[in-house]
């Protein structure tokens, strides 16, 4: 039994459940909004929520997608010291059923689904990736105009587009001027001349990449996601070198995330330099474009 | 050494005097002349440089402007030293998760038996499209739509004849309880019952034409589409028959509802025993390049390739038909575009149909 961790109408679930259909593997999909009470039932770990209940040894592979994880219900109780050392209890419970199933075959853990940006690029480089020089400051003294790019090392800001459940994908903008006054400490980096950006997709050892040219394009110079729909940014399958996606898949390890986006831009320097990783970003899109049939190597892993 | 790079979203598809250049990735085409193909090939073994040294000083000039326009196009990239190896193919392999991924069916009401509903359910079809030969009421839509409320149906298509109940109250009510239909057509109705505007949640059309089921199958520019799925499939399959299961007026299970060839009726065999025989999927797999005169076509790979109504020409060594459609007006060898109806070589073809 695949137990699947995602918010309600997300997209690329429902796609890689059509697949899990066809391959007749059983799975058991969590809302966000649902909530699981921890049983015992004949020495063995139940987990019930209003619409699903499972034995968790039961649970083969976990897929956590979205949604914040697996959420528990708790009761309250009156008397505040015996409400604190049952919230101990809970714990402690809640601990194991979340560890049992991070030890189980899975993709992403619940854990580890929110990287720090910050770590990751020191990370990257420890692996040999190459990072554009990059500071945090609380003024733009050191920071050369037009030179340098600023970017958020926050989480994604999700901007919920209309008529479409995606993510919005946050600008990076080149730094035009100098700042008078000081500010909260900021994510400085230097602009590269690319020829082109690449994301690559990674699931367990593998990876399956694609070039998004948009130089020609004044309009996408910065960063391809500020999309131009009337000439869309071109699209390709691509192979990064072999080197590179030694040091990719080297960097995954260390960071314990099995499957996610790796962002790289291919400098006129010849260089391929690392941005960042995303572990849950919507992938589908290129995947068709491209013909990968990610949504398939999902359903195939779990 | 500049080198052209050509995209690998960028399909080519020669045909006998033209090559149509569909851009998979921005899902449009174009007819462009064979002279542009053999330029594209240069440069796939050649740098610019050496291909413009082939050219006499006046074809050096028609070579650079072929270069600007795939260039301007954005089919390709120039670089410099080399071409930039880690651009990779694009795999035509056509990888798609549903069993059977739509149903055709001619029904003389549109009311759709339980025990299909149920057949629908378990092979998790996804489009379903009614031509429906008897008058349908609100009531039969509103079933239809509730009847699919639970299922795999993502949409529903309904070809209905027109009559004098449908006003524009009856299509607001359908629109504002409808959730899958999404293309609906009244036919033979004279006069629209008002003027139809883009206000609904589906497409809607009156039209004046008696559409039969053998209107099926035409042929032209317009129906011509580009989609990289569509036309990774035609690479690989029947373009109109891959996943398809049609259902006669009478619940005779086909291939499509217009052919012949019966494979068991509604009321004694189910959807999912029929897929069972071999037989069923013959013509699944059989590709343009099959078909006579189609695989010389610039359009084959964005064409629909229609098996029910063909000029009964060729068989090949399976029993299959292999001829070309018979709704199709065009010559790839000519490149022109004729009235099939009146094309002598195909009336008795139009004959046997009984067309
Ligand atoms: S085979 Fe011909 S008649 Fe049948 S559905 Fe296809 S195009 Fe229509
Ligand atoms: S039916 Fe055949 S000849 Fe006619 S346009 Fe389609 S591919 Fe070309």
């Amino acid at each position: 039994m695949i137990l699947i961790l995602s918010s309600n109408l997300e997209p690329t679930t429902n796609e890689v459940l059509m697949w899990l259909n066809k391959m007749n593997k059983s799975y058991i999909r969590v809302h966000e909004d649902e909530f699981f009470e921890i049983k015992i039932i004949n020495k063995k770990f139940f987990l019930e929520s209003y619409r699903n209940s499972f034995f968790l040894e039961d649970i083969s592979s976990v897929w956590y997608r979205r949604g914040g994880g697996l959420k528990f219900k708790r009761e309250t109780y009156k008397n505040p010291a015996v409400n604190l050392n049952m919230n101990e209890a809970y714990h402690w419970l809640e601990d194991y059923v979340i560890k049992k199933l991070e030890s189980k075959k899975h993709i992403n853990k619940q854990r580890n689904s929110k990287l720090n940006k910050l770590l990751v690029l020191e990370e990257a480089q420890k692996v040999g990736l190459l990072v554009p020089k990059y500071f945090l400051a609380e003024n733009t003294d050191d920071v050369i105009i037009n030179k340098m790019i600023t970017k958020s090392y926050t989480e994604n800001i999700i901007l919920e587009a209309v008529n479409e459940n995606y993510d919005g994908i946050l600008y990076t903008a080149v730094v035009a001027e100098h700042e008078k006054k000081p500010f909260f400490p900021t994510f400085f980096q230097d602009k590269i001349e690319k020829e082109y950006e690449i994301r690559s997709f990674y699931l367990d050892g593998k990876i399956w990449s694609t070039a998004i040219i948009s130089q020609n394009d004044k309009q996408t110079k910065t960063d391809y996601r500020k999309y131009n729909v009337q000439t869309p940014n071109r699209n390709v399958p691509y192979n990064l070198p072999p080197e590179i996606e030694i040091c990719l898949t080297k960097l995954f390890q260390v960071l314990d995330v099995n499957c996610g986006s790796a962002d790289f831009i291919k400098g006129k320097d010849g260089k391929f330099y690392f941005l960042e990783i995303n572990p849950l970003g919507q992938f589908l899109g290129l995947s068709s474009i491209c013909n990968y049939s990610l949504d398939k190597e999902i359903a195939q892993f779990l | 050494m500049r080198y052209f790079n050509l995209y690998s979203s960028i399909l080519i598809t020669k045909g006998a005097n033209r090559i149509l250049v569909s851009d998979l990735q921005r899902n449009n085409s174009e007819l462009q002349s064979l002279e542009l193909c053999e330029i594209i090939d240069e440069f796939k073994t050649n740098s610019i440089e050496e291909v413009f040294a082939f050219y006499d000083d006046e074809s050096k000039e028609i070579a650079q402007e072929y270069l600007d326009f795939l260039l301007e196009k954005e089919y390709g990239f120039v670089t410099a030293g080399d071409w930039d190896r880690n651009f990779a193919p694009l795999s035509l392999e056509y990888v798609d998760y549903s069993e059977i991924s739509n149903l055709f069916m001619e029904r003389n009401e549109l009311a759709i038996p339980k025990n299909l509903i149920q057949s629908i359910d378990n092979l998790q079809i996804s489009h379903l499209v009614i031509f429906c030969k008897g008058k349908a009421s609100l009531e039969d839509f509103l079933k239809l739509e509730k009847d699919f409320e639970n299922s795999t149906i993502e949409s529903l298509e309904v070809f209905a004849p027109y009559q004098t109940e449908i006003d524009e109250a009856f299509i607001q009510h359908l629109s504002q309880n409808a959730s899958r239909i999404y293309n609906l057509v009244f036919y033979n109705c004279e006069k629209e019952p008002f003027k139809v505007e883009n206000t609904f949640k589906f497409e809607l059309l009156f039209t004046q034409q008696n559409l039969k089921i053998n209107s099926c199958g035409k042929v032209d520019l317009k129906y011509f589409d580009t989609n990289i799925k569509k036309v990774l499939e035609a690479i690989n399959h029947n373009s109109c028959l891959n996943k398809k299961i049609g259902i006669d007026a009478e619940g005779n299970i086909k291939n499509c509802p217009a052919m012949l060839q019966s494979f068991g009726n509604i009321n004694e065999t189910s959807l999912e025993d029929v897929l069972l025989q071999q037989n069923f999927t013959n013509y699944w797999n059989l590709t343009k390049d099959d078909i006579n005169v189609c695989k010389h076509c610039e359009f084959r790979n964005v064409c629909t390739d229609c098996r029910a109504f063909t000029e009964q020409t060729h068989i090949n060594k399976e029993g299959l038909d292999v001829s070309k459609p018979l709704k199709c007006g065009y010559d790839p060898y000519t490149n022109q575009w004729d009235e099939w109806s009146t094309n002598p070589l195909k009336q008795k073809a139009i004959q046997n149909y009984s067309l």
